[in-house]
């Protein structure tokens, strides 16, 4: 098999049917399991008991400008906290995954030379759903 | 709509938002820059990717402003490139980072000698068509 390489400008994040496309300088999907572990007379037994996803975001932040994703962002959270995004994320053409978040604010703000930047980090409600092609 | 150029989208506004400076301006390198001057160069890096997607091409474009002004006497050169430095700031439009500003030094064009110094500045292009 030769080798593949995929990269972060293969990457297309959509939020609530907007593209990040523009600001994002990072996205990234991730898992925190929860692994019981056992102290058996056999040894170490390990079980999988629950999964926390998160989508963790890093952007140019855009406020004031047409189309804002940071005002949309805070216009969801302002307005319903706990209604979930839904959230298209396409590592690679043939791999999108998707999951809902719930509304996460923008900071506001940064350093005096550099670009005003935004971390966000969504939890994930239930586990992301994907279609591989 | 036509495909946008980083001459007409960067370069040129750049260099026309410095009208307001006392001093020659550039959006290139110039073959000789009469004092005072100011030009608008590419930095190293010049073009970085840090967006993702591919859909359109959108780069973070790294620039030198250098400017300089006559180097007849010393006191007055670093006095009249100190009020160019603080006009050129003054001047930068918003969606620039601004950088540091180098030590003064002497540059020789031509037969003349200018004091000169370079400001870093960065800024986002984004192609269309």
């Amino acid at each position: 098999m030769a080798t593949t390489v995929i990269t972060g400008r293969d990457l297309t994040l959509t939020i609530a049917s907007t593209n990040y496309d523009a600001q994002a300088t990072s996205v990234v999907l991730s898992n925190q399991a929860t692994i019981d572990t056992y102290q058996t007379l056999d040894g170490k037994a390990y079980k999988h008991i629950d999964d926390q996803w998160t989508l963790a975001v890093e952007m140019l932040a855009d406020w004031g400008a047409t189309g804002s994703l940071c005002e949309a962002l805070w216009t969801a959270w302002e307005s319903a906290p706990n209604t979930t995004l839904a959230v298209s994320l396409t590592a690679v053409t043939g791999a999108v995954f998707t999951c809902n978040v719930l509304p996460e604010v923008p900071s506001i703000g940064g350093a005096a030379p550099g670009a005003q930047t935004v971390s966000l980090s969504f939890t994930v409600v239930g586990n992301p759903s994907e279609t591989f092609s | 709509m036509p495909a946008s150029t980083i001459l007409s989208s960067v370069r040129q506004p750049l260099a026309t938002a410095f009208a307001s400076v006392a001093a020659n301006v550039y959006d290139h390198v110039p073959e000789f820059p009469p004092n005072p001057f100011l030009a608008v160069v590419p930095n190293d890096p010049y073009m970085e990717i840090d967006l993702i997607g591919k859909t359109n091409v959108k780069v973070k474009l790294n620039y030198i402003i250098t400017c300089g002004v006559q180097n007849a006497d010393s006191a007055a050169a670093l006095d009249n490139l100190e009020q160019l430095i603080i006009s050129i700031l003054a001047a930068i439009p918003s969606g620039y980072e601004i950088g540091t500003v180098s030590q003064p030094r002497l540059l020789n064009v031509g037969n003349g000698e200018s004091l000169s110094s370079e400001i870093v500045v960065t800024t986002r292009y984004t192609q269309t068509n």
